[in-house]
Order: structure tokens, then sequence, then C-alpha cells
């Protein structure tokens, strides 16, 4: 019943809007493609939030839609028939299907390959016996430890799969916990919230990340290294302010922890060859401006040699996320669609942004993406988000000051992944929270407090980069 | 939303019914039918794969009247459209030869002896469930209730 006034809902409104009379909507020269444009938003917004479909099908339904209705090649009812009034430009329906293939899928797909190829090898449990050693017994210290590898994994493994590993680590040492000790909680939560925290880290670290490097292009243009460079530091300090709010709500009584990940260091000559890859891929990442490649371009690397080598065989490419890179590929096909069509900008200049100041500009922004990220999607909201507000950095000349377009953008971006207050948030939290260890408003209250000092030290972070001239 | 179905078979009511009773956890979000026999059962998964629904475990007795257990289910092991279902033999009276049928040709899943411990039987149908959850490709974060921690943890580390 639910189900289907959702999807009443969600194909009601956008239809509406588009038999609407041009001369409903506030914005001038208003064009036929725009308001269809304004039509597919909405879909997808709707689409996203209430989930009547999966989100990735979402995103293949924004972009034969947009095919269908915005491009040159668009079904005859939606051509122009030389009638052009107020009928704006096509786009390219080439434009749109490379979407499938634009760098930044290639970029995660290079990742999903160092990611696939590290578990098949076990580097990712040998590296945390080895990585855990030296945090010792010791409960808050064991705690630290999982924290810091989740963290670092989840920076080119996919959030999901460093949290069920994480987990399934972890949860035979909760069982020994006595029933009353908080500790369990501290632990099941340290694990998602790492998880989330550490996607930040690298541009392949978390979808919102890549969908940002889209709008961060010409002059705006960040390296993978430059964003490790600011990316690593803000993941630490977030991260050891977690480890410590966590400790301290939820105080472990046990005194010793005996964590036993089993396996050791495979040396078959395939096994040797990823370790290699691994490390030479992302030192490649790392030193784009000497050797000229950037990391769209590194990113196939492991792919062709992973390939090359059957270190990743055809049935391993079946079991590729290929869900994400479509879901990623929606949102760059709407960013396109509001871009192209002037949409972005005709709605953006309809409010008078140069009035308000340019700080709370930011701050509304981040607050609405931190908003909904905790209760959709991080990459559907940084889909959603992402477009309008790149329009909006790179026509508001008041922002330059703290940094321009480039300043918004990650703002934004990082918001959208600090929404981790509810099971629903992320997939990491809802793995967490069927554990049946964590209450939900225990879960509520460290992903509240952990996502706005998040945004905070955001906006330090901005703050320091603009201070040093990094924009 | 298609619906998931546990299929009980047993030719004696009274078992049917503690089975059904000790899987009562599940009722809120799968439908855990009974059967007296193999051929009713037969017909039942047939109705069910032609709903579009899904068979996602069948729990079988052996020595029944008619098909034995072993019997449906390496029928049903090598129908083309039950390839995830997954099956546990719950018996009391199967003989060497059974059991080694059973693996052979009915690829059963797990072995459960009668008297049955009712924590254990819950623990392997969440087990096996969680398994055909993801091995057919449904989201996994729709069926939470219904999956094993560490069946799911296990396959979901190898996506990376």
């Amino acid at each position: 019943m639910r189900k289907s006034l959702n999807l009443l809902i969600s194909i009601g409104i956008p239809l509406l809007i588009l038999i609407l009379p041009q001369s409903v909507f506030p914005f001038e020269n208003f064009t036929i493609i725009e308001q269809r444009v304004v039509a597919i938003f909405f879909l997808a917004a709707l689409f996203w939030v209430l989930e009547p479909i999966p989100i990735y099908a979402t995103s293949v339904l924004i972009i034969v839609l947009e095919l269908m209705m915005l491009t040159e090649s668009s079904f005859v009812l939606f051509q122009d028939h030389g009638n052009r009034e107020n009928f704006g430009n096509y786009l390219s329906y080439k434009e749109i299907m490379g979407t499938f293939a634009s760098p930044i899928i290639m970029l995660f797909l290079g990742g999903f390959f160092l990611a696939m190829s590290a578990t098949k090898y076990r580097l990712d449990q040998n590296l945390a016996r080895v990585l855990l050693k030296p945090f010792g017994k010791n409960p808050k210290m064991v705690m630290l430890g999982l924290m810091s590898i989740t963290a670092i994994f989840s920076m080119f493994m996919s959030n999901t799969a460093t949290t069920a590993m994480m987990l399934s680590i972890l949860t035979p040492v909760l069982a020994v916990f006595t029933p009353n000790d908080k500790g369990k909680v501290a632990f099941a939560l340290a694990i998602p919230v790492a998880a989330n925290i550490g996607g930040i880290g690298t541009p392949i670290g978390t979808p919102p990340n890549a969908i940002a490097l889209k709008y961060l292009i010409g002059d705006d243009l960040v390296t993978f290294s430059q964003w490790m460079g600011f990316g690593i530091p803000f993941v630490i300090i977030l991260l050891l302010f977690s480890w410590v709010l966590l400790a301290v709500l939820f105080p472990i009584e046990t005194k010793e922890i005996n964590l036993d990940i089993k396996g050791k260091f495979l040396k078959s000559q395939k096994a040797i060859i990823v370790y290699f890859t691994f490390s030479i891929t992302i030192l490649l990442w790392l030193t784009d401006f000497i050797h000229g490649m950037n990391s769209y371009v590194v990113a196939l690397i492991p792919v062709a040699v992973f390939s090359a080598l059957s270190i990743i065989n055809k049935e391993d490419l079946k079991k590729l996320s290929w869900d994400v890179l479509w879901l990623v590929s929606g949102g760059i096909a709407l960013g396109i669609a509001l871009e192209k069509s002037g949409l972005a900008l005709t709605a953006v200049e309809s409010i008078p942004f140069e009035n308000f100041p340019p700080l709370l500009i930011v701050v509304a922004a981040s607050i609405l993406a931190l908003t909904m990220a905790n209760f959709m999607s991080n990459t559907a909201t940084a889909n959603l988000l992402l477009p309008i507000i790149a329009a909006l950095g790179t026509s508001l000349s008041s922002l330059d000051d703290f940094g321009g377009n480039q300043m918004l953008i990650l703002a934004v971006t990082f918001a959208a992944s600090m929404g981790m207050a509810l099971p629903i948030s992320t997939p990491p939290n809802a793995l967490a929270h069927a554990t049946g260890l964590i209450q939900t408003n225990q879960m509520t209250k460290v992903g509240l407090i952990v996502g706005l000092s998040g945004v905070l030290l955001t906006y330090l972070m901005l703050y320091i980069m603009n201070l040093i001239n990094f924009f | 939303m298609e619906k998931l179905y546990i299929i009980c078979v047993d030719d004696q009511r009274e078992v049917l019914s503690t089975i059904a009773k000790d899987l009562a956890v599940f009722e809120n979000d799968l439908i855990i039918e009974e059967c007296e026999s193999a051929t009713e059962a037969e017909e039942l998964i047939d109705e069910i794969d032609s709903e579009g629904d899904f068979v996602a475990l069948i729990i079988s007795d052996h020595v029944m009247p008619g098909k034995s257990g072993v019997d449906f289910l390496s029928d049903v092991n090598k129908d083309e459209r039950f390839p995830n279902t997954q099956k546990i033999l719950l018996t009391g009276l199967a003989t060497h030869q059974d059991t080694i049928e059973a693996i052979n040709s009915a690829s059963i899943n797990q072995y459960l002896e009668k008297p049955w411990n009712k924590e254990e039987l819950i623990k392997s149908v969440k087990k096996l469930l969680t398994r055909f959850i993801l091995k057919t490709g449904l989201d996994y974060q729709k069926y939470l209730p219904l999956t094993d921690q560490e069946t799911l943890f296990e396959i979901l580390k190898k996506q990376g």
C-alpha cells in the first residue's frame, strides 16, 4: 500500500511538472528542454528519497529518460519539429550515453579491481592481522586499531565490504563480553563510523568524492594527491575524536581483548603481483605531477594488469558492483542535463544569492547535504546537490575570498559523507545495526555528534586551506 | 515484491506443526507452508514458481509414504527452476545409503537429526536463507531480520 503510494507520488509530481504551462515557472526565457529537465530532476529526487525502485535503477531511468526527452535522437513527440521558439537546445545523446564510461566511472572501476584482488588474495585480512598487532590487548587500544584499519581499508575498498570484514573479525570477540558491558556498543559502532569517515580520505574512497571530481575541473582541479593531502589529516582528526567519544559514552569494562585473525600472507606469484600492482597504483596516484598521467589513466593500469594475468577472471568480472557504477553514471547524466540545458544557472540566478552572506550559503548548503545524507544514500545526495552547487559556486563571486567554487563543492561533498545517524543512512550503519548490539538511539547520538563535528571540522579545514592559498 | 517461502515436508502432522512453531520467528518476513507428502510439496513449489515467487528453503523428512524425502530433494536439485533453493534433510530414520544419496544426488545443504534442537534449526535456517537471498541477488537490506550475521559478512566482504 505504502509502496504504491510512493510510486504514485514519484511519478505523479514529475508528470504534473511536465504538463504545466511554461508560464507557471518563475524563470525568464524558460525553455521546453529546461522544463523537461526540471521534471526529470524532481523524478530523480523523489525516486532516490522514496525508493520505489532500487537507487541504481533510478540512475538508469534518468539516463534513458534524458535520451528519450532531451537529445537530438529523442522520441518523436519530444522533438521540436522545426519550431525552435522557446525550445532550447538538444543535448548530445553521445554525451549522455558516455556517462556510463566517463573517466569518473573508470576511476571507480580501477578502485574495484584493486579492492577485489586484495580480497581475493587475502591481502585485506592479512594486513588487518599485521596492523592490529602493535595495538596490543588493551580494549581501548584495540578499538583504536580496529578503527584505523577500517578507515584505511575504506579509502580503497567499498565502505560496505570493509564493514562486513571488520564486523566478522569483531563479532566472535564481542560474544565473550559480559552482557552489561557497554563496550560492546562502542566496538560495534566504531566500525561503521570509521568506515564512513575513512571513505573521505581518497577520491575513490566513496562515490560522492568521485562525483565531486566531475565538478572540480579546469581552474578548480583537485588531483588525487591533493585530495589525500587534505583528506587524510581530516580523517585522522575526526577518527581520533570519534574514538574518544565512543570510549567516553560507552565505557569498556572488559580488561583484555584477544583478536584472533587467522592466516598468513600468500606467497604465490599471483599474490605477489597483486601486492606489487596495488602499491604501484597508489604510488602513481600520488605522483601524478612527476609522471603526467592523471588519476583516471592510472586507474586503468590495475584493470589491464589483473585482466591480463587472470588475477581478476571473467567470473570475478561479473561480480563487480556495477550497480554502484550505474548509480554514479546517472548522477553525472543528471548533472550534464542541468548544466547543458542551462537550467542549473537559470535556477541559481533566479534567487538573489549575491545578497546573502557568502558563509551563510556554505553553511546552509552543507547542512542541507548532511540532512539529506542521513535519510537517503550519500551518493544520491551528491548526485542531486552537486550540479546545482557547482553552478552556484561558479556564478557567485562573493565566495571568491573564501575559496570560491572549490571550497563550496568540498564543503558539500564532505557533508554528504557525514550522514550516519540512522541505520538507513549508509550500508555500514545497516550492517552494524543488524548485529543487534546497538540501539537506534545510541547510533543516532553518536552519528549526530560525529556528523556535526565532521562538518565543523570541514569548515576549519577549508579555512586553513584558504589561508595557505590552496584555492 | 516477490514473496519468500519455506516449505516443510513431513507425513506426521504434529511434527509439521512443531517445525512451523519453531520457525514462527520468521513469519513476519516470509511464508511458511506445511506439506504432508512429497507430492503435495511438488505441486506447491510448482505453483509458487509459476506465481513468480521464491522457494527459498525446503525442510524435508526422509521416510514418508509415497516418494521419499531424498528422492524429492534430488528432483528439486535437478530442477532448473530452483537453482538457489536451499535444502535441509530433517530425519531420524535415514540409513547410511540414504545419507550418501542425500549428499551426492540431492546436494542437501544441511542434515539435521530428529529430535532437533530449536536454536540449531533456527540458526541453520537463517544461514541458508542468507545464502539464498545473496545468491538470488535480492536486496539483503530488505531482509536483515532473516539473515545470519556471520554468513552475511562472509559473503559481503568477498565483494571488495
